[in-house]
């Protein structure tokens, strides 16, 4: 066997193009997240719950409360928000699924190891996942919000003895904004356990402790436990931004939404740093 | 070119890869050869920065993987042929590998055509075979036309056309002036398509080699014999310090295989026991025997042919 003369040793490729960052990364995890069929049955069911749902259960309490305001009762005016809020309590749930999923789809079929021989830079990598399914998801959630709103806007619109809720109303536009942001925070939930735990099972499972179990055995404290706990923990702390009223010992909106994402952003921390400390 | 300086790697108790030093060379397939655990895999994760060494360096053309610029442009791999998610279309796979590479997307086309997925592109990679999947890895791993490309047993689970295919393409790679290292542990397939070889064994060198010269080192003596009278040669020949196998090709032929004599000895000590000569022929070992050789006691031959490359 003999030696090739030096000159024939191959260069690299594409040497004329700079080298990838932080952009070609996100470009290439919109391209992942874009072309798998979960990401559209999940968004599909939050498109169902949010306005599908909201809208069916606007309409029967609108439709229910009119005929109650011939008794003489007196109507609630923010039926619009009432109403329209149940379907997110299914549709975060589907996102945070998709958030866990982004991740640990990679894991379950080995993908990681290739993602990883194209963006050695994990924290990079990490970086360009949250960015891209955080804006993706933001939007994704602004429009249903909206859409949401206005939809119940104009079931109620068709009851004219029932007083109808407007964005101009007191804090109306920023539950309905808020709404959006909170969903997005527990899309990131998920997809920092995912992180984390590197199993869907796993990771949805320490999410729905996290969001549902935890807060009701908490309740179950004697209050001077739970009500400072409670009033911090960071999903109740969170929803505080989608609601209209604060109640006793929660937090205010802002503050609420404050205290989870720095919960959200002290997680993706933990788990861009255990990313770059794990083989994969 | 890779350069690994005494890498080492524990998995718990267990040494995965022991204090491993060698260089693949640009311009042939080198083959890297070793029985089942013998530590392959995770020297190549190594190499490719999945796996974080305890001990010791992996660099490609002197720089760590974890610090390449364009990473994918540099070097090609593919360790799992089915590492990428089902649902996802084989073109929209490499799409994204182009994307985080800055490679120009026009390239996802290409590589298709040469690995002959275009007609399968829009299809759902869940459905491919192992074959199939195999060409959508290399698809992957030429994306970037780096000039050094690593393989993971390639051939595992191919048809005798994939396999053929396979082995053109990595001489074909070679001959373009490309570092080619691939893995295997079927030391014929290795003998038929790399030039040089590296053989571990529980982790540790065991020969870095021309695959010529470590058939000439290591084949030791081997000679066929065939004789009516053996009951008469064997006694002697034993007492010479010859020993007697069974016949290498399984077949009762009357032959006779003795190593640890040359044939000339052989022929002598026949012709004082007064036995008639039908066959006396030295046999040339295959690779396959080597190996077999060589793994079967590692520790004797640590470090055998280490850094013999110049």
């Amino acid at each position: 066997m003999t030696q090739v003369p030096t000159q024939t040793i191959a260069k690299s490729g594409f040497p004329e193009l700079g080298p990838p960052g932080l952009l070609d990364t996100m470009r290439s995890e919109w391209t992942k997240l874009k072309t798998l069929r979960s990401t559209y049955v999940i968004l599909g069911l939050g498109v169902l719950f949010i306005v599908g749902l909201s809208a069916l259960i606007t309409f029967l309490i609108a439709a229910n409360e009119a005929s109650e305001l011939k008794h003489g009762s007196i109507p609630s005016p923010l039926i619009t928000i009432q109403g329209a809020q149940v379907g997110w309590e299914f549709a975060l749930l589907a996102f945070m699924v998709l958030g866990v999923l982004v991740i640990s789809g990679e894991y379950s079929s080995g993908l990681i190891g290739v993602t990883l021989l194209a963006t050695p830079q994990r924290k990079r990598l990490l970086v360009a996942k949250v960015l891209v399914f955080a804006i993706t998801l933001f939007v994704f959630t602004e429009v249903m919000s909206f859409v949401n709103f206005f939809v119940g806007h104009a079931i109620v619109s068709a009851y004219p003895a029932y007083p109808n809720t407007s964005l101009s109303n007191n804090g109306v536009l920023r539950v309905v904004i808020g709404m959006g942001i909170y969903v997005t925070l527990i899309g990131l939930l998920g997809l920092g356990a995912g992180a984390l735990l590197r199993n869907a099972a796993g990771a949805i499972a320490a999410c729905v402790g996290f969001l549902f179990i935890l807060p009701i055995a908490l309740s179950a404290l004697p209050d001077s436990f739970s009500n400072p706990i409670g009033e911090y923990w960071p999903t109740q702390a969170g929803m505080r931004i989608g609601l209209l009223h604060q109640d006793a010992h929660t937090l205010t909106a802002w503050w609420g939404a404050g205290d989870m994402a720095l919960f959200i952003a002290l997680l993706l921390l933990l788990t861009g740093y255990a990313l770059s400390k794990r083989n994969a | 070119m890779i350069q690994v300086r005494n890498l080492t790697k524990h998995f718990g108790p267990n040494i995965a890869v022991d204090n491993l030093t060698f260089e693949v060379q640009a311009g042939r397939v080198t083959g890297f050869l070793g029985p089942n655990g013998a530590g392959k895999t995770t020297t190549l994760r190594m190499i490719l920065g999945l796996v974080r060494p305890e001990k010791g360096t992996a660099t490609v053309d002197g720089v760590s993987y974890q610090r390449l610029r364009a990473p994918m442009r540099e070097v090609g791999a593919v360790l799992d042929a089915k590492a990428y998610q089902p649902g996802r279309k084989a073109r929209d796979h490499l799409l994204a590998l182009a994307q985080a590479s800055r490679i120009p997307v026009k390239r996802v086309d290409e590589v298709l055509g040469f690995v002959g997925l275009s007609d399968v592109a829009d299809r759902r990679a869940g459905n491919f075979s192992l074959g199939m999947a195999q060409r959508l890895g290399i698809a992957g791993a030429l994306l970037g036309d780096p000039p050094v490309l690593i393989f993971d047993e390639p051939v595992n689970g191919l048809d005798p056309e994939g396999i053929v295919w396979i082995r053109t393409l990595m001489q074909g790679l070679a001959a373009q002036g490309r570092t080619v290292f691939v893995s295997s542990h079927l030391m014929s397939e290795m003998a038929l398509t790399a030039s040089h070889v590296i053989v571990i064994g529980r982790g540790h060198m065991i020969a870095d080699s021309e695959v010529e010269d470590l058939i000439k080192r290591n084949s030791g003596i081997v000679v066929r014999l065939r004789t009516p009278k053996a009951e008469v040669v064997v006694p002697r020949l034993v007492a010479a310090g010859g020993k007697i196998q069974t016949s290498s090709n399984g077949e009762d032929d009357g032959a006779i295989v003795v190593t640890g004599l040359e044939a000339a000895a052989i022929g002598d000590i026949a012709f004082q026991a007064g036995a008639p000569v039908h066959e006396l022929s030295p046999v040339e070992a295959s690779l396959e025997d080597v190996f077999m050789e060589l793994t079967r006691d590692d520790v004797e031959f640590h470090g055998t042919g280490a850094g013999a490359i110049p």
